[in-house]
């Protein structure tokens, strides 16, 4: 607070102990005074303006030295201001202000409606938020005072005369334009209130709430009115205003307390967080559940969550907002909360500035998180481009290669009934000795194809081609468990493929063993696979690159190979991907 | 007899032909996929047909799965399915319930033309043909209890020619043994294995690649 404003407050207090001081002598001093149905006009300016005016005056005041910053209290002093006219322009009408001022607040007075309107409106943030609420509330501005001018032209005061001091409502002229909007005012406050979230509810409830009973008086004194009768209700009513000055304190002081549960975070900070418990502390001490942390990630461009998944910003229009933190350019973070906070805008900003730091060091994480996760995507495509690779070669060599001396071997037939039937043996030997060389270098062709892909596994699936490496197998395999019904992804058959199929080349040429067994299973959303022999053990992952291969294999898929290994139990490996 | 040829490859088809045809068969239809084949199988009265187990479109196992339609629709055709791998697993599957019928070989089987011919042969006549390599691999499995090794040298051959779909007949002559010799042996032989005897030259068939493949 600056030595201005504290100066303007203290004389805004001063004033208004004046002003109170000054009402209290006048309307002692005016005759008629009493109490009950008989009061005096004076006695109706008095309560109807002066107790609320002055204390709107008072806690706008008090608020505005509170949060130096927020509108809230100007808003207050404005609807107070606006009261207290009122009661001057009642004086008017008993000869104590001149008449030039009359008609200025004839402009002034009824304005206080309009400003009580933007108040409830801008709750607690002092901002208004919604773009219909901004339009309506600046058209407000525009019209009331032009109703107002247009009433001192037809000579209709806006507000009613001495005997009814304000609900004189002139139909249809001035009156029912001031009518119109405190109507739609209201309809915006109960808009605002239904379309908000609950940390917004929890914001504006200190000065909704009593405002339902005022407009339920309201309605009552206006039917009333109407009706020509002026009751005590109608002198009830405006004591129910000051309420709100009450509520507007309240619910401004309570906004403090939600600056102390920052100060809470600030503590959970100063004591360590972990990057995971950020989101939660943070949702926590600005009472939005909702509330998320988007990590900016400079190297994608894109914002990602704690886990490195994508996360796309709310738009402009969204039932949510954003304050990126740090250089808007490259931000640290952003934080996308519910919009009700928008009027809390300092609280945000306050938490966001207390968790900077922290975010930063999460920030880290997450950029590290996503690399990973971009590592480990490209590794899953390069083992399928690869493994489709294989299938491509091996579907070459079957559709070249091997059709082409199959053919060749049924046409070297064909020559050697030729050769048979002109009594030619000679070139019938010479070409039954092309014809075992052609064979020999078949069956080469073929075992050579089998092991880039073994077209079983595609044609039939795991099992079945797991068998195909048993039944070949010079160790007796037993084979124990089955995979289910359904045959697993290509990319997890292949690679559990190529594990049974290394460990068996590996079994037979190193473990000396005499045994082997292969036990299948599913298990909790995991295709298990193992290979165990009884031979010496000792296989080692970081001897050759066998094994090696396979656990990238496997961890390519998203799966993982343990194997376990030691001198005197042979060896087990242990294969397990995800199947969903 | 007359035979439907089915191969995408149209060199290898009319090879397949010219030998066929050399053999004494009648070639009736050539197909390049299984739709083509389906039409011909359908107007051509043929008694057998030899097909590639991969096929157009995808050139996986269109030509097993229009093999075992084929067996299923038209019971009294022979099928006869040739690849550049055997698998026991294939062959079992294609067999099904009945060894009746078919036939399931390599396509180096064409180096011993006269070994393929009297395959081609047995299927059409309303035996079987399983590839001496699929029975190969299932006799030299290992095995942890193994009553096999408990066979004879000549029980073996016995056993393996058994299982590729022969005749009494066939492998009396192949090991050049009388019948009766041969009778014992296979009455020993299933002895040996705990094995019900099957009726039948070639009904034995599946029960011996089940006892094979699966103990």
């Amino acid at each position: 607070m600056n030595t201005l404003q504290r100066r303007v407050i203290q004389a805004g207090a001063l004033a208004m102990i004046a002003l109170a001081c000054f009402s209290e002598v006048n309307f002692t001093i005016l005759p008629g005074g009493g109490v009950g149905p008989e009061l005096s006009p004076d006695w109706y300016a008095a309560l109807v303006y002066i107790v609320p005016g002055s204390s709107f005056v008072l806690a706008g005041l008090i608020a505005w030295s509170l949060r130096p910053r927020n509108r809230v209290g100007l808003l207050m002093i404005g609807v107070g201001v606006g009261l207290l006219t009122g009661d001057a322009l009642l004086k008017n009408r008993v000869g104590q202000v001149s008449p030039a001022a009359e008609v200025l607040l004839d402009f002034v007075s009824p304005l206080w409606a309009v400003v009580l309107i933007h108040l409830l409106l801008a709750f607690p943030g002092g901002r208004l938020v919604s773009r219909l609420d901004r339009v309506v509330v600046r058209s407000f501005y525009a019209v009331v005072p032009l109703a107002a001018l247009l009433a001192v032209i037809a000579g209709y005061p806006v507000l009613g005369k001495i005997s009814q001091p304000v609900f004189d409502i002139e139909v249809p002229a001035a009156g029912s334009i001031y009518l119109a909007c405190l109507v739609i005012g209201s309809a915006l406050v109960i808009r605002r209130w239904f379309l908000g979230g609950h940390a917004r509810r929890r914001s504006m409830s200190p000065v909704f709430w009593p405002m339902v009973p005022i407009t339920v008086f309201f309605v009552l004194a206006t039917a009333a009115v109407l009706r020509g009768s002026v009751t005590a209700l109608a002198t009830v009513f405006p004591l129910l205003l000051v309420a709100l000055p009450v509520g507007c304190l309240i619910g401004l002081l309570r906004s403090g307390l939600d600056m102390s549960s920052v100060g809470d975070l600030v503590v959970k900070l100063s004591g360590g967080l972990a990057p995971e418990q950020l989101q939660p502390a943070l949702a926590q001490a600005l009472h939005d559940p909702s509330l998320e942390v988007a990590y900016w990630l400079p190297a994608q461009e894109w914002f990602a969550d704690l886990e490195g998944r994508r996360i796309e910003l709310p738009t402009a229009d969204s039932e949510q907002a954003v304050s990126l933190l740090g250089d808007p350019a490259s931000p640290v973070a952003a934080l996308i909360y519910d919009s009700s906070l928008v009027d809390e805008g300092q609280l945000v900003d306050t938490a966001a500035a207390a968790v900077h730091l922290a975010l930063q060091n999460a920030r880290l994480q997450v950029q590290l998180r996503a690399q990973l996760e971009e590592v480990r995507q490209s590794r899953a495509r390069l083992v399928e481009a690869a493994d489709g690779e294989r299938q491509r070669v091996e579907r070459d060599l079957h559709d070249g290669a091997q059709q082409q001396l199959v053919t060749l071997l049924l046409s070297l037939q064909v020559t050697k009934a030729e050769a048979m039937r002109r009594s030619d043996f000679e070139t019938a030997t010479l070409i039954d000795a092309n014809i075992a060389s052609l064979r020999e270098a078949l069956g080469e062709l073929r075992e050579l194809a089998r092991g880039i892909h073994p077209t079983i596994l595609t044609q039939a699936g795991l099992v079945p081609a797991i068998r195909s490496l048993t039944e070949r197998c010079p160790i007796p395999v037993d084979v124990t468990g089955e995979l289910g019904d359904t045959r697993l992804a290509p990319p997890l058959e292949t690679a559990l493929y190529f594990v049974v199929s290394e460990a068996i080349t590996n079994a037979v040429k190193y473990s000396k063993g005499r045994r082997m067994c292969i036990s299948l299973g599913r298990r909790s959303g995991f295709a298990v696979v193992e290979v165990s022999d009884d031979g010496v053990g000792g296989a080692d992952l970081s001897v050759g690159s066998g094994l090696r291969g396979l656990t990238d294999r496997v961890a390519a898929v998203g799966g993982r190979l343990i194997i376990k290994s030691d001198l005197t139990g042979g060896t087990t490996i242990h294969a397990e991907v995800p199947c969903g | 007899m007359r035979v439907i040829v089915a191969d995408d490859s149209v060199l290898f088809r009319e090879g397949l032909t010219r030998v066929l045809e050399s053999g004494g068969f009648e070639v009736v239809g050539q197909a390049s996929n299984a739709d083509e084949l389906d039409l011909l199988v359908a107007s051509t009265n043929a008694s057998l047909v030899i097909l590639d187990i991969r096929m157009p479109p995808t050139q996986t196992d269109e030509g097993l799965v229009a093999a075992k339609r084929i067996r299923r629709q038209h019971p009294e055709m022979g099928v006869l399915m040739l690849s550049q791998y055997v698998e026991s697993h294939h062959a079992l599957d294609l067999l099904g319930q009945s060894p009746d019928r078919v036939g399931y070989l390599l396509k180096d089987r064409f180096a011993d033309l006269d070994e393929f011919l009297d395959a081609v042969r047995r299927v059409g006549n309303g035996g079987s043909a399983v590839d001496p390599l699929v029975v190969s691999q299932l006799l030299g499995r290992k095995r942890a209890h193994d009553l096999i090794e408990d066979l004879t040298g000549r029980e073996r051959s016995v056993l393996g020619l058994m299982a590729e779909g022969r005749s009494n007949d066939a492998i009396a002559s192949a090991l050049k043994i009388s019948p009766k010799t041969l009778e014992a042996h296979i009455g020993t032989i299933y002895s040996k294995l705990g094995l019900e005897p099957a009726g039948g030259d070639h009904r034995r068939v599946l029960a011996v690649l089940n006892y094979l493949r699966s103990s």
